[in-house]
């Protein structure tokens, strides 16, 4: 377990410095060919059939997000937003199946145009165990200001 | 003199919209953002809320009008009103929460009751005041004009100078389609909401058939790229060519529209092949042929369930979402989205419509933020006032007036931006 919990939090660590530097094509390689990249939006229980969120995105769709943002035309993001965020709380659980849960909390900093936005909340990642290495199955991103006024939030949280 | 150089009279509305033109102080001015406040926002009919967000006795939603808080509730015997968020003691708001269902509003400072209709039903130590104090005489105060069209609520804090339904006008019949997307003609709006902020005006929003090919490049690039999903696309062909067939309507007092009814028509066979190969498909085209008959449901499905149209001066209809536009000042707005549900179709395609929705707005859409970061461009382009003329002349010479008396132009006219501030001009000159 404790070579398990080295492995998951060097991961997340190592997702975190992509998504940071806007590293779009080594962040989808850490994904498993089926996917879901979820951040709820106005609570963090929604029924996603009901009810609107933030992201919902199956590999489709996120391919179709990541393409846009290499777009010399993705204006939220030209400047491209400045990057910089802390994880704690790693905690990693196994169930029977082989299916990692790691939750974590992270603090997200970005500057971009003379402000600097304070984002928060915590990551449900499910992690699968391949001969390549861990991969991303499902991340669910709970942000702590959901339920708010947010301006641009075009990058990969 | 030369209107492009000649510096108006900051006060008076008149002299900053021409035939063509805008001066740029309608855009900055924290003086006329006050003006607007008193004269358009605080005296027209505004949007409140959908009578669905409030099915049961005792739901409400908190929403602000202008810069007044208003309440929409439900009240005990069915009826939906309009409450001023506003103690008739000391004028404390007595509603803290966005939203939820309640028995009564408890004003916390000195513990005045109301009831979920308005009515005052509590006041603490009542025989400290004396024999003409009459609790019926302290209810919540309503908002003073009130009324719905297909449970779209609408208030109007001081007199509008005219009827709701003048003020509709033929705009009327395009909010229609947005509810007759659903067999059974009626939606829910509780899908929850997506809520934005940009810093810039609020008078940039919306109905701007001109810019998707520059703002949304990069996601009409994403929509056609090899073997993309094309997710969030419910066109087909480029809507927003002149030559596509869409139109852009100017329906008087404000009121305008993208109309993609004609180009979706061309395109129907495809979309309704599309349509049916998505899960629920099938059932939904079925049930809107039992519903409204063959050439009815034709006909509702080329409009998708979107008007796309601007009811002045706070509410959008735009795809499955109504949107309110809510102004902060000159420079800063919030835009809530409201994404519907269609009742009586099978859950897929609300699933899709709303995985449609995300793709493109809120937020974290791949385009919504692009339009928030070219107003704030936008915003800051008007700061300088050396040569403060927009030019808004687009496609002024061919525009014309159809049998509903509705101004018509080309899909990338700017027939919609004149629209709009010709009703700003009249609301903003009007007296009280």
């Amino acid at each position: 377990m404790d070579n398990l919990n080295n492995r998951v939090t060097q991961f997340l660590y190592h997702e975190a410095d992509l998504m940071d530097e806007h590293r779009f094509d080594e962040w989808l390689a850490l994904w498993s060919e089926e996917l879901l990249y979820w951040v709820p939006c106005n609570a963090d229980d929604i029924d996603p059939r009901r009810q609107v969120s933030l992201m919902y995105d199956n590999r489709a769709a996120l391919e179709d997000r990541l393409a846009r943002l290499k777009s010399p035309a993705a204006h939220s993001q030209i400047p491209r937003s400045r990057l910089r965020r802390v994880l704690s709380n790693i905690v990693v659980s196994q169930n029977t199946g082989g299916e990692i849960e790691a939750t974590s909390n992270f603090i997200l900093a970005e500057s971009r145009h003379h402000r600097q936005n304070l984002f928060a909340g915590k990551s449900i990642h499910t992690l699968l165990d391949s001969p390549e290495g861990l991969r991303m199955a499902q991340k669910k991103v709970l942000l702590i200001d959901n339920d708010d006024y947010i301006n641009n939030l075009s990058f990969i949280v | 003199m030369d209107p492009i150089t000649r510096q108006p009279t900051l006060f008076n509305p008149a002299e900053l919209v021409t035939e063509d033109k805008v001066h740029s102080a309608i855009y900055t001015s924290d003086e006329i953002f006050e003006l607007e406040m008193e004269r358009i926002f605080h005296r027209t009919w505004m949007y409140l809320g959908h009578h669905s967000e409030v099915p049961d006795a005792g739901d409400y939603q908190v929403r602000q009008i202008g810069r007044q808080s208003v309440i929409m509730v439900r009240g005990e015997d069915g009826q939906v009103r309009a409450l001023m968020n506003r103690c008739r003691h000391r004028g404390m708001a007595v509603c803290e929460a966005e939203g939820g269902n309640t028995k009564f509003f408890r004003c916390w400072y000195h513990g005045w009751v109301y009831g979920s209709d308005g009515e005052l039903l509590d006041v603490p130590k009542e025989n400290s005041y004396d024999e003409s104090f009459n609790k019926a005489d302290f209810g919540l105060t309503e908002a003073p004009w009130s009324t719905d069209y297909r449970g779209f609520h609408f208030v109007s804090l001081a007199d509008p100078g005219i009827d709701f339904d003048d003020y509709l006008g033929s705009a009327k019949q395009y909010i229609d389609p947005f509810l007759d997307a659903s067999p059974l003609g009626e939606i829910d709006v509780l899908a929850g909401v997506h809520r934005t902020k940009y810093y810039g005006n609020w008078k940039f929003v919306g109905m701007d058939g001109y810019h998707p090919h520059f703002t949304h490049k990069s996601v009409l690039d994403m929509w056609n790229r090899e073997g993309g999903e094309n997710i969030g696309s419910t066109h087909r062909g480029d809507p927003f060519a002149d030559d596509s067939g869409n139109l852009t309507r100017d329906m008087g007092n404000g009121h305008v529209m993208l109309d993609f009814f004609p180009g979706r028509s061309e395109h129907y066979d495809t979309y309704l092949e599309g349509l049916k190969s998505k899960p629920g498909g099938n059932e939904y085209v079925s049930a809107m042929e039992a519903a409204h008959g063959k050439e009815e449901a034709k006909r509702q499905l080329i409009w998708a369930g979107d008007p796309h149209a601007g009811i002045y001066p706070n509410m959008q209809l735009i795809n499955i979402q109504i949107r309110i536009i809510r102004p902060i000042s000159a420079n800063e707005t919030e835009v809530l989205m409201f994404p519907s549900l269609l009742k009586g179709v099978p859950d897929e395609i609300n699933a899709t419509r709303l995985r449609h929705h995300e793709s493109f707005y809120g937020p974290a859409g791949t385009g919504a933020p692009d339009d928030a970061e070219l107003f704030e461009r936008n915003q800051i382009g008007l700061k300088s006032a050396v040569n403060p003329w927009l030019f808004l002349g687009r496609g002024l010479t061919r525009q014309y007036r159809d049998d509903n008396g509705d101004l018509v132009g080309l899909v990338s006219d700017e027939v919609t931006q004149r629209g709009q501030l010709n009703a700003w001009v009249k609301l903003m000159t009007q007296s009280s």
